[in-house]
């Protein structure tokens, strides 16, 4: 097997690295909220709740099993149900428009931007008197444009829930994901920037009201033992996991950092020719959860670099709407150009913080070579 | 909770041997829980999920149920059975239980509809409905039987054990069951290989591969890591469930003396598993103040009838609908029964009721 420049293969992620890094912190908490029979619930979801809230700067955060659950709890807090219509670019992961669907409502799919997220000019001309709700999805780690999106919601009355599974502490105009819309929606799945060991995931909002009902939402309605005010879900976030986040929560500004240098030694690697990477605007902060760059010949290069050791993923290669379970919104190829090309374009490099500058050295050179 | 794992010295080992793997995600120990779990009950697959209450939800969505289809359920379940058939925008039909705390099989033709979906008994408590009169009206019908069994693991009629009867049964791993993990967790068995693939794809976005989304699912996957706590503990679910029901011997041979007490029926066909150790009281709210002030977990599983709660208003049921549930809720009340209970403990319970019914 031929190989890269390091000699060794490069993984896409590397979670066993990051365990090996807070064995000896982890370890000790693991076995305290073990030992305490407080498995679902209690103090460390509170504390792990409180110290999110500070982060993302918002007045409240519920903590639940999954950043899926949070889009579906927040769209029916915010009062959409059977019928209604929910404005979504087609190019995200299955879950946001999965959301929608399971709660009756009709997702409209909006194109992106050459940056991958929902384009704001296309966003007004598919409002109609049913549209309820627009969520933007900030794909990659970079938020969607924001201002631009709120003017259109509040000109026309309808919400605003930001999917914000990928977008932990980035920021437009120093003001945070999940502070915008009347409703934020974070992952904490073992693959995101802050992540538990299991499932997991957490809304943000500044309204009182909604955060009440969804802490009713997430334990079966329950409003106390014995009361069911409404009928909610089970979604609830482990002690365990609520624990292990409230510890990984104040690693993540140096996580964000390490993540934002290695995307900026890509930038400065990658020959600008060839590739084509979708560059970050003065006002936004930018987390990279994901390092997708925009390429010819896709394909081959996947798994040129595949025989080189060096591992890379494709976020995501069949647009939604695209998808057999969406066959019955009926779309068909040249629905959203935009969205399409860049399904056959995409490639997401490593860029995780345990990546270093001589990997991000050998996969740049291996494709700069190839493309060349 | 704490005394369960009181000496797991080597699930610690084992679990710090599996979180260096990185393995989070529908991981390898996940398959080996599934296949041990469906040994244990008798079934030809299990699927980990999210919670008994997801295995509900996505039993019911795959063989069908959906908006305006009416289930059929028991009037005294936990909130949860409802919830799940709430979710599907289906409608909750009622029938009343009788002593057994399950629904009174006997009600449940007269309940039938051109709506009627599914048939979703509730073992509660530890008992189980009686599926040997449920199965031939599910025949008849053509209507499909989904086993709420997330407080009867190892329960079982004639030796066929909870969740082997229906289509799929639903299992909860909820801290306070039986068999537990150390968060929120369910189980759903099937002998289908249709329904498998089915749940498989519901519960993991409806992901046929990476790329691919056959339909549209749920994220609800019961997590790796628990996963290892569920093969440690599943060896010693057999046992648990034996000292459960010893020690509800126990306190039946006791109670069964004291005036005031009525002990349920206890059909010898049965595996009762006592999720839930339960008798009828007289001047029960007293008798649960006075054992709680002597520091007794007594307790009542519940209060109030899920067809009285406010969630469920918009039905329009009016106390009296289901005399026998409105009954038992004025009279039941459950005693601490878990395995770790020490004969001193129970016969401190016992002493107890006997002196305040003196």
């Amino acid at each position: 097997m031929t190989t890269n420049s390091t000699g060794f293969p490069i993984p896409y992620v590397n979670l066993s690295a990051q365990w090996s890094q807070e064995r000896d912190q982890l370890l000790p908490i693991i076995e305290e909220v073990l030992l305490s029979g407080q498995y679902v619930g209690g103090k460390y979801v509170e504390e792990f709740e409180s110290a999110a809230a500070a982060y993302c700067g918002v007045k409240h955060v519920v903590a639940l099993n999954s950043g899926t659950d949070a889009l579906v709890c927040g769209l029916v807090a915010m009062g959409v149900g059977r019928g209604d219509e929910v404005i979504t670019p087609p190019n995200s992961f299955i879950a946001s428009t999965g959301a929608i669907v399971h709660i009756g409502a009709v997702p409209v799919f909006v194109d992106v931007c050459a940056d991958q997220n929902i384009d704001p000019l296309l966003i007004e001309r598919t409002i109609t008197k049913k549209t309820k709700a627009i969520m933007p999805v900030h794909l990659t780690g970079r938020m969607a444009s924001m201002e631009a999106i709120s003017e259109i919601a509040s000109g026309h009355g309808i919400s605003v829930i930001e999917d914000a599974a990928q977008a932990i502490g980035s920021e437009f105009a120093s003001k945070k994901s999940g502070s915008w819309g009347l409703v934020g929606c974070f992952s904490t799945h073992p693959l995101k920037n802050l992540n538990a060991i299991g499932d997991g995931g957490f809304l943000t909002t500044n309204d009182d009201d909604i955060a009440q009902r969804i802490r009713l939402m997430r334990s079966h309605g329950l409003a106390d033992r014995d009361k069911a005010e409404s009928f909610g879900f089970v979604s609830r976030m482990d002690s365990l996991q609520a624990a292990i986040l409230g510890f990984r929560l104040k690693q993540l500004p140096e996580v964000t950092a390490k993540r934002r240098a290695n995307a900026n030694l890509y930038r400065a690697l990658l020959s600008s020719e060839t590739v084509f990477i979708p560059p970050d605007l003065e006002k936004e902060l930018n987390t990279y959860h994901t390092f997708v760059i925009q390429v010819d010949r896709r394909d081959e290069l996947k798994s040129h670099l595949a025989q080189l050791g060096i591992s890379t993923s494709i976020h995501y290669p069949i647009p939604i709407h695209l998808q057999p379970a969406a066959k019955s919104l009926g779309h068909e190829i040249g629905d959203f150009p935009v969205t399409e090309e860049q399904a056959s374009r995409i490639l997401t490099l490593p860029v995780n913080q345990f990546t270093t500058d001589a990997q991000i050295d050998a996969i740049s050179s291996a494709i700069n070579a190839f493309l060349k | 909770m704490a005394q369960q794992f009181s000496d797991c010295e080597d699930l610690w080992d084992k679990l710090k041997a599996f979180v260096a793997t990185g393995d989070f995600t529908l991981g390898k120990p996940l398959q080996e829980f599934e296949e041990a779990f469906a040994k244990l009950v008798g079934a030809r697959y299990a699927i980990g999920v999210n919670s008994g209450t997801d295995a509900i939800k996505l039993s019911l969505k795959a063989v069908g149920v959906g908006h305006g289809n009416e289930v059929i359920t028991t009037a005294n379940t936990f909130v949860a059975t409802v919830g799940a058939i709430a979710e599907l925008g289906a409608i909750p039909v009622f029938v009343d239980c009788d002593d057994t705390f399950c629904m009174n099989v006997d009600l449940v033709e007269a309940a039938v509809t051109a709506e009627t979906k599914a048939f979703l008994p509730v073992h509660f408590t530890g008992y189980m409905t009686d599926m040997r009169k449920l199965l031939p009206l599910s025949e008849k019908y053509g209507i499909p039987i989904i086993e709420d069994a997330c407080q009867s693991i190892l329960g079982a009629i004639d030796g066929k054990k909870a969740g082997t009867w229906g289509e799929a049964g639903a299992f909860s791993l909820h801290p306070l069951k039986n068999v537990n993990v150390w968060s929120d967790g369910g189980v759903i068995v099937t002998k289908s290989d249709e329904l498998n693939d089915k749940f498989r794809l519901l519960r993991n976005h409806g992901l046929a591969d990476r790329d691919t989304v056959e339909l549209l699912g749920y994220n609800s996957r019961l997590d790796t890591f628990q996963a290892v706590v569920g093969n440690w503990l599943l060896p010693s679910a057999l046992e648990i469930s034996e000292k459960r029901i010893e020690n509800a011997a126990f306190y039946d041979r006791e109670l069964r003396k004291i005036n005031g007490i009525v002990i349920p029926p206890r059909p010898s066909d049965f595996r009762i598993v006592y999720h839930l150790y339960i008798v009828f009281a007289e001047r029960r709210d007293e008798l649960l103040d006075f054992l709680v002030n002597r520091g007794i977990e007594a307790k009542i599983h519940y209060p109030t009838p899920i067809y009285r709660q406010p969630a469920l208003a918009h039905l329009g049921h009016r106390q009296g609908a289901f005399p026998v549930a409105d009954r038992q809720a004025k009279s039941i009340i459950s005693f601490p029964c878990d395995q770790h209970l020490s004969v001193a403990e129970m016969g401190f319970v016992v002493d107890s009721v006997r002196e305040f019914y003196a």
